[in-house]
């Protein structure tokens, strides 16, 4: 999962990319409204976090104009904003959550997996595929009833393609929801990551769709 | 110096109204006394000149030249003629055997006004007496002869002066003051009308208190234009003041808020923050700066614009927000309502009052939210029911004070409610907490009316 974080605070961004980046989020982070609103518009994310007191351009502008051109990615608003005329603007403009600063790190964290679970359609947080279980509340993987020790890598793959079960995750696409922008893939090429979680999970379980990407199988419950 | 604008209106005119009235009296009188006067004067002059024809160039007198004519020759009448010289006294036959007695020759002096020019050989006038002791206004004429002065003289009673301008004076009197009530009717009647746009800005000036227009709005009259203008002046800057005091607190939040999320985020890393003491001080400022910051906000309306409201848009807003902060929590939210209730409060506190009591009842609610609205008198009251598991009636009194937070799941604050209280009791109106038929609490909020 791939999260845009725009905030003007440096002390404050610094410390959300390390709580997410802790919880296996791939986070880009910009320091006010104009990249923010570019990276939005030019970069695939699974959810933003978004400042309104921004410098440049307000938090509130950015929104109006991804919602205006199309950009349907769900966004969180994060201000220190707590009146309630403050959160239905917000809403209005397009928001999908608000929260109030000062937060607690589980609570956003938990914001962001919800609003990612309701956007790829699931209304429950537990999601199966045959003997693989993931939480999208708390982000914890079982396989056949165990928990399922994995890289932020692998994590990011196998969530990405979990919450699309049974359905063809463009190679590219994938690429993008799992590095950030600013980091070297190295060795960590896609199809390492892939062979690595074949492994851990059955090389059935993941297929390769040739000129196209991968699809995580969802075998009908039995 | 009377202290009311009408009183003192009111005084100068009453004064100016009474000396108008009295110079008019006593300059009417005057005119009067002056035109009976005339009349008289010439009756004893033509009297003078018939007996003037008994005065010989000699200086003798000549008995039988002079005519005695009724009123003149009756006893006691008050008219009488005499003629003094040198040659001996005539007198007219009202007279008999006593002289006119000269009291005050001085009084007239010379005549003020004399037509045909100041002439020795013209009468003039003297106050007396006659025999019996009456008052008479009485002409002398004196006549150079050869044996020296001979003085005429003629008299007719005072009351033939006064008893007509004392007939005269009486209905003149009445009518001045009839007049003068007039006046002094209509005095007040200016003064009500006239006083009337002061009365109007009284009452623009209490409406824009309480915040039922947002200027003074007045073309006339004229001379009030200028502290329209001023005090409209004066209302901007008010809330000018407002609208800065509020970007102040809002920046306040910011500027405060911001580091404290990052130092939260710093201490929530593993090790920096071991026995969680660092965590709780935080937390504490953090409950300050809500619970001040909410203070700030419910300290204000007294003072701001408060125009009509619209109740069920703001209700359908915060209701479209809520559905989508607790999107995990399905709750139906039912609203009975007439679109066109609206409250007199600031928009942004109804806000905040209905945010916030929405916002506990989406948390408390198993599958249902009703909230309801409707005017009774000078009030709206509003209500909001779940169907949740309720609370004992002593929580019921405690939760809406300052920090008493019974809902653990959520990330509310503690503060909503008692915030809610402050606000609307600031407005005039109450908040109420019960436990309704189904068994939930039911908040329940009055409002002014708009």
């Amino acid at each position: 999962m791939r999260v845009l974080v725009v905030e003007d605070d440096p002390a404050l961004a610094e410390g959300i990319a390390r709580a997410l980046r802790a919880e296996h989020f791939a986070v880009d982070v910009a320091g006010n409204g104009e990249d923010g609103g570019h990276l939005g518009d030019t970069e695939a994310y699974d959810v933003a976090v978004l400042d309104l007191g921004l410098p440049k351009r307000g938090g509130l502008s950015v929104l109006a104009e991804w919602r205006a051109g199309g950009r349907t990615l769900p966004v969180l608003i994060l201000t220190a904003r707590d009146a309630w005329t403050d959160k239905v603007l917000g809403f209005k403009a397009g928001a999908d959550d608000y929260l109030v600063k000062p937060f607690r790190v589980e609570e956003l964290v938990m914001r962001l997996r919800a609003l990612v679970r309701r956007a790829a359609g699931h209304a429950v947080s537990v999601i199966r595929a045959g003997a693989l279980t993931f939480d999208a509340q708390t982000g914890q993987f079982e396989y056949e009833g165990l928990p399922l020790k994995l890289t932020a890598f692998e994590w990011r793959v196998l969530s990405c393609l979990m919450l699309r079960k049974g359905i063809v995750i463009e190679r590219l696409a994938l690429l993008e929801r799992v590095y950030q922008g600013d980091v070297d893939v190295g060795s960590n090429s896609l199809e390492v990551i892939v062979g690595r979680l074949r492994r851990k999970i059955g090389a059935a379980a993941i297929e390769t769709i040739r000129g196209r990407g991968y699809r995580l199988v969802d075998p009908p419950c039995v | 110096m009377p202290r009311s604008l009408s009183r003192r209106l009111l005084a100068t005119a009453s004064i100016a109204l009474v000396v108008a009235l009295a110079v008019a009296a006593f300059g009417i009188a005057h005119l009067l006394e002056r035109f009976v006067m005339h009349g008289l004067d010439e009756r004893l002059d033509a009297q003078i000149a018939v007996v003037t024809r008994a005065v010989r160039q000699d200086g003798t007198l000549d008995r039988a030249r002079t005519i005695d004519v009724p009123p003149f020759d009756a006893a006691g009448s008050g008219w009488a003629w005499e003629v003094r010289g040198p040659g001996g006294v005539l007198r007219s036959a009202s007279l008999g055997s006593s002289d006119i007695a000269v009291r005050d020759r001085e009084r007239h002096g010379p005549p003020r006004f004399d037509p045909l020019g100041p002439a020795a050989d013209r009468p003039r006038p003297f106050d007396g007496r006659d025999p019996a002791g009456d008052e008479v206004h009485g002409r002398v004429l004196r006549l150079p002869t050869a044996r020296g002065g001979v003085e005429i003289l003629a008299v007719a009673p005072r009351d033939v002066v006064e008893r007509p301008l004392h007939a005269a004076l009486v209905p003149l009197l009445g009518s001045l003051l009839l007049l003068g009530i007039a006046l002094a009717v209509a005095i007040l009647a200016q003064l009500r009308f006239g006083l009337r746009p002061l009365v109007t800005l009284r009452a623009m000036v209490d409406e824009v208190r309480d915040g039922e227009r947002r200027h003074l709005d007045a073309t006339e009259p004229t001379e009030l234009l200028p502290l329209v203008a001023a005090l409209n002046t004066l209302i901007d800057a008010n809330e000018a003041a407002l609208a800065q005091a509020r970007g102040h607190v809002a920046n306040l939040a910011h500027g405060l808020k911001t580091p404290l999320a990052a130092l939260r985020l710093d201490l929530a890393v593993p090790g920096r923050d071991p026995d969680g003491r660092l965590s709780a001080q935080v937390e504490r400022i953090d409950r300050h700066v809500r619970h001040h910051l909410g203070r700030a906000r419910a300290a204000t309306p007294a003072g701001s614009v408060r125009l009509a409201t619209p109740l069920r848009a703001h209700v359908d807003d915060l209701i479209a927000a809520l559905a989508r902060i607790h999107a995990d929590r399905p709750v139906r939210a039912v609203v009975t309502m007439d679109a066109d209730l609206a409250v007199r409060c600031d928009p942004q506190d109804v806000d905040e009052m209905l945010g916030n009591l929405l916002d506990n009842g989406w948390r408390w609610a198993r599958t249902t939210l009703d909230i309801s609205a409707e005017r009774t008198g000078a009030m709206v009251h509003i209500a909001i029911a779940d169907d949740g598991p309720g609370l004992a009636n002593a929580d019921l009194r405690r939760v809406i004070k300052p920090g008493v937070r019974l809902d653990e799941r959520g990330d509310g604050h503690g503060f909503g409610l008692s915030i809610t209280r402050e606000l609307a009791e600031l407005y005039g109106g109450r908040l109420e907490l019960a436990i309704g038929a189904v068994g939930g609490v039911v908040a329940t909020i009055a409002l002014p009316a708009s």
